[in-house]
Parts: C-alpha cells; structure tokens; sequence
C-alpha cells in the first residue's frame, strides 16, 4: 500500500505525535471499556455488591456464573441457533447469488441487462420497511417459527450478485473459450475456473452475511415464538430483562454471546476490514 | 444459430432461477403485498374489509404517527454528524506513524464494538448507566458528584444516552471507510507538496480533506439511511421511553402490528417509511454510493 512513503515523510516532522498516540490510546481504552467491564463483571461472585468503580476490577474472580447462566438459561442452544442459521444464511446466499452472477456475467442471454437491472432495483428496497408484509407472505406459506423462516428471505441479496457480477467481468473471456474448447460445461467453468478466481469477493460477502445475519433482530424478533428456535438477538432479552440489580448473570450471559465473535474478529481482523472498505455496507 | 440462442437462454434460466425465486418471493412480492395490505383492515388472523385511502388519512391525524416519524428524524440529526466527526477524527488517529502494531491495535479497538450483537450492547449500556450501582454514576460519585443521574429516566438524558451508545456501537464502520480512504491517497502528493514547502496543516486542509470528500458523501448517506431504520437499541434500552419520547417509527409500526394487531395500519405507515428511504437510496446511487465499487 501507499503508507511507507507517507511514514518516512512525516515522521520527521509531526511536532504532535506524542499527543496523537497519547489521544488515540486514551480513545481506544474508552471504546474497549464496556467490553473489559463486561467480562470482569462475568468473573465477579454473584451476590457481591459493588459501588467503589475500581471493585469491579479487582479480586475475587469466579467461574461460577459460567455454570449458573448455562443451567439456568438457554445461551448455549441461542448460540447454537446463531450459527446454524448465520453458516445456512451465508452458503446459500453465497451459492445463488454466484450462480447468478455467473449467468450475468458469462453467459449471453437474451433479456440480460433487464433482469440486471431488476436485480439492481432490489438494493433500493429497505428490508425493514417491507418486514410487515413479509411476515404475511412467510405466514401464508406456513413457514413461521421455523428455521427456514429465519434463513431463506435473507438469502437474495442484490449486493452480492453486483459485487461477484464486477469480479467474474474480470476474468478474461478467451481463457473461458479455451477453456469450452477443452470440453468444460458451464457448470465446470462456474466452479473450477471463475469460483476459485473470486474467493477475495466471496469471502466479502460471507462476512457481510453471516454479520448481518448473526444481529439481526428485527426479522426474528418477528418471525419466531418457541423457545427453541430463539437466537442470541432473541434470547439475550428474554433472559437480561428478568434482572435489574444483578448485574453478574446478565453480564455472563453477554460474555458467552460475544466471545466467539470476538475471538474470530481477531484471527480475520485483516479479511474484515478489507470486507467492510470492499462492500462499504452498513449494519 | 437460434438453436444456440434457446440453449442459452435455458442454460441462463437454471442459473438464475434459485436467486430469481427467493428474491421474487422475499424482496419483490412484499413490495406489492405491503401496497394491498395498506388499503385493508387487516389483522393479524385474517384479511378484512377493504379500507381505500382510510388507514393513509388516518396517519396523518395519528399524533402517535407524527411523533415516532419525528422521534427516528430527531435520532438522525442527533448521530449523524456526530458519526461523520468522530469517525473521520478515529481514522486520522489510527493512520499515524507509529509503527504498525499500534495502529492495528487503534483500528481494532475502534472497530471492535461494532461486531457485537445489539443486544449485548443495550444490556451493557442499561447496567452501566443504572442509578446507584451503574458504574457510570460510581465513577461520578468517586469524582466528587453526589448525587444519582438517572439516565434513562428524563427524555433529554436518554436521547443523549441512546445516541452515545449508537455512537461507541456502530462507529466502527464509518471510520473503517474513512482510514481506508486516506490510505489510498497518493504518496506522491504529499511529497509535491513538500517540496513546494507546505506545512503539514496546509497539507491536511489541501489534500487530505478535499481527497475525502467523495467518501464523505458515501459515507452521510449510508449513514442516514441506516439511522433512519433505527430500532432495536431504542427498544431494548428505554422501549421507547420515558413516555413516549425515544419511539421511533418502526417501534410505533410494530406495536401496531403486532400488539394492536392492525396489521393493515402498520402496512401504510410501513409505506410511508419506503418511500423516505427509497427517496435516499436513489440519491445514494445517483451519486455513486455503492457503484464506485462496481
């Protein structure tokens, strides 16, 4: 990238690095906080009360919260439910939205630019302003509480049949016609030769997908009634809200949901970022 | 050769159809469902009369209407330069020259908070900021303020508190864009600059800020449009509260929908919020928001 002509360049002459360093650090233990107390709080014996700020820092620490949250409440099955239905939501989105990526990009059919364009259209439509009628075509299919109710209407996403339609654009036409020469079938074309080619555009939208899918809170607060089917979004209230004063339960309850998402921020910390400057999708 | 053209077509067709059905269904078909939905008494068992224009004059008399549209617009001016500000004072932090392990860390911690589940974050900022034993009001009592504030208990408060929550969580993704953007400005014309002896403050003011205002503009409109579809952190956090004073529109159009059971009610209002944010879009991708990455 462009940094290290920039670094040499300034590094001579910033009078106000120190300062920076000092806000910049002073900024990241301010957005780093909440999430240090909440796990703090986890480790905290349950019934201790606490009014000295620097107490909930210090010793005694317990794991017993741990085993109290998962007897008392469902986090490990919403768990589960958030990642059985954030893996589905992004392999199937990642399969049709390639499929049709491919037949815009690779395949010359009549009506292609209309049914582009219709695809376009569909960036246009704000999911949640059309969430009310939803319910009622999901209903009227007697799909509600059900896993395929919380997967399937997420899955079209226009974004992502744009985002692979401009990379599969990239791959050069003459190694497909040589490619067709050799004997490969569309479908062979499709997955050995222009899948393998977009993995940086896939893994994007994968990350977009399962993100968006393991917030979102809107559809399956609707969607969903038993118990069983709840996910973290879902559940997380459902147990919080029975606690006012004890902050430990809550707290733990947090700290389970969002460990794995921060553990695996840090391993594809890199792809993330790349994934959010790529798509410039807002959640 | 048109024997060729149909094998196309067909071959086409298998390709498409999986995503051409889920988004016919899912995305497209609600469009118009909404539309009938809106000119009938619907409840939530079964469809009723048919209503014409009554539930699209009835909104326009519904203070509860006119009062969560304004409650989301509020929420909008209140975060959107505050989104817009920070994130651009985050990202020029995080680019410093200090070597990379600090500016991986500063861009992490910036980031982080963002890919946390609504639902942890209301919870964390309700318990943070509780009366008495929110370590919140402990720290100000420890700083010398004797007394208790209760955050979400006066309107004033718990817009401040839902905006600065919205802020901490979702920042992340606007200063992502603005970092990347001003990695990507070139080397060369800083150093054009110093060698016509430019000072670093003329050099920000006449490159770096003219380089990000196309971003910039991206960057605003994704962010009304976001803020305009705002909800779950209000409900969890004041449900609307005190009062009525934090409800945003969705939160109005659920309880009508799915507490007084005015499914066909919650169908206009859901239009009247379509056509605000279609209203965006369009403006968004005219202006190339999401096309420059096309």
């Amino acid at each position: 990238m462009s940094q290290s002509g920039n670094t040499l360049l300034q590094r001579n002459r910033d009078p106000y690095l120190r300062i920076k360093i000092l806000i910049g650090i002073v900024l990241s233990g301010v957005f780093l906080f909440p999430i240090i107390w909440m796990i703090f709080v986890s480790v905290k014996p349950e019934d201790m009360s606490i009014t000295d700020p620097l107490n909930w820092f210090l010793p005694p620490y317990t794991l017993s919260n741990y085993a109290s949250v998962m007897a008392e409440s469902d986090v490990l099955l919403w768990l589960f439910n958030s990642a059985f239905v954030g893996f589905a939501t992004t392999i199937i989105t990642l399969i049709v939205t390639s499929l049709a990526a491919f037949a815009i990009s690779k395949i010359k059919f009549r009506f292609r630019r209309s049914i582009f364009l219709f695809f376009l259209a569909g960036m246009m439509v704000p999911g949640e302003a059309t969430i009310i009628p939803l319910f009622e075509i999901v209903k009227s299919m007697n799909l509600l509480d059900s896993y395929t109710a919380l997967i399937l209407p997420m899955t079209a996403s226009p974004i992502g049949v744009i985002i692979l339609k401009s990379f599969f654009d990239g791959v050069p036409d003459e190694l497909m016609e040589s490619a067709k020469i050799d004997g490969c079938s569309h479908w062979r074309l499709y997955w050995n030769i222009v899948l393998p080619l977009a993995k940086p555009a896939l893994g994007a939208i994968a990350i977009f997908t399962f993100i968006g899918s393991w917030n979102n809170f809107l559809w399956p607060f609707l969607a969903i009634v038993s118990e069983e089917l709840y996910t973290l979004p879902i559940g997380i209230p459902s147990f919080n809200s029975t606690y006012s004063t004890t902050y430990m339960l809550p707290m733990t309850v947090n700290a389970i949901a969002s460990l794995p998402v921060i553990i695996a921020f840090l391993i594809f910390e890199k792809q993330i970022v790349k994934g959010v400057s790529f798509t410039g999708i807002k959640g | 050769m048109k024997n060729q053209m149909w094998r196309n077509d067909l071959l086409a067709g298998m390709f498409l159809l999986p995503f051409f059905l889920i988004y016919v269904v899912f995305t497209i078909f609600p469009i118009f469902k909404g539309l009938q939905m809106s000119f009938y008494d619907w409840s939530l068992i079964e469809q009723g009369a048919f209503a014409g224009f009554s539930q699209y004059t009835a909104l326009f008399t519904d203070p509860g209407f006119w009062q969560s549209l304004w409650n989301t617009t509020l929420f909008v001016i209140l975060s959107t330069p505050g989104m817009i500000i920070l994130a651009l004072v985050l990202a020029l932090l995080a680019n410093i020259n200090a070597g990379p392990k600090l500016r991986t860390f500063l861009r992490g911690s910036y980031f982080i908070p963002s890919i946390l589940s609504v639902s942890v974050i209301s919870y964390i900022a309700i318990f943070m900021l509780q009366p008495y034993s929110g370590i919140v009001n402990n720290m100000l009592n420890t700083f010398g303020y004797e007394g208790q504030v209760y955050w979400l208990a006066n309107p004033a408060l718990a817009w401040l508190s839902i905006v600065g929550v919205t802020l901490w969580w979702t920042v992340g993704f606007n200063f992502i864009l603005f970092l990347t953007s001003l990695q990507n400005i070139p080397d060369m014309f800083y150093e054009a600059a110093e060698i016509d002896g430019a000072t670093r403050w003329q050099m920000f003011k006449n490159i770096t800020l003219p380089q990000l205002i196309p971003i910039s503009r991206v960057i605003f409109l994704l962010q009304v449009l976001a803020s305009f579809k705002v909800f779950a952190q209000i409900l969890l956090i004041t449900d609307g509260g005190p009062g009525k004073s934090t409800r945003p529109l969705i939160q109005y159009i659920y309880e009508m929908g799915f507490e007084q059971y005015d499914l066909g009610y919650a169908a206009a209002m859901s239009y009247v919020l379509f056509f605000i944010l279609l209203i965006f879009s369009v403006i968004q991708i005219r202006s190339g928001g999401q096309g420059r990455m096309i």
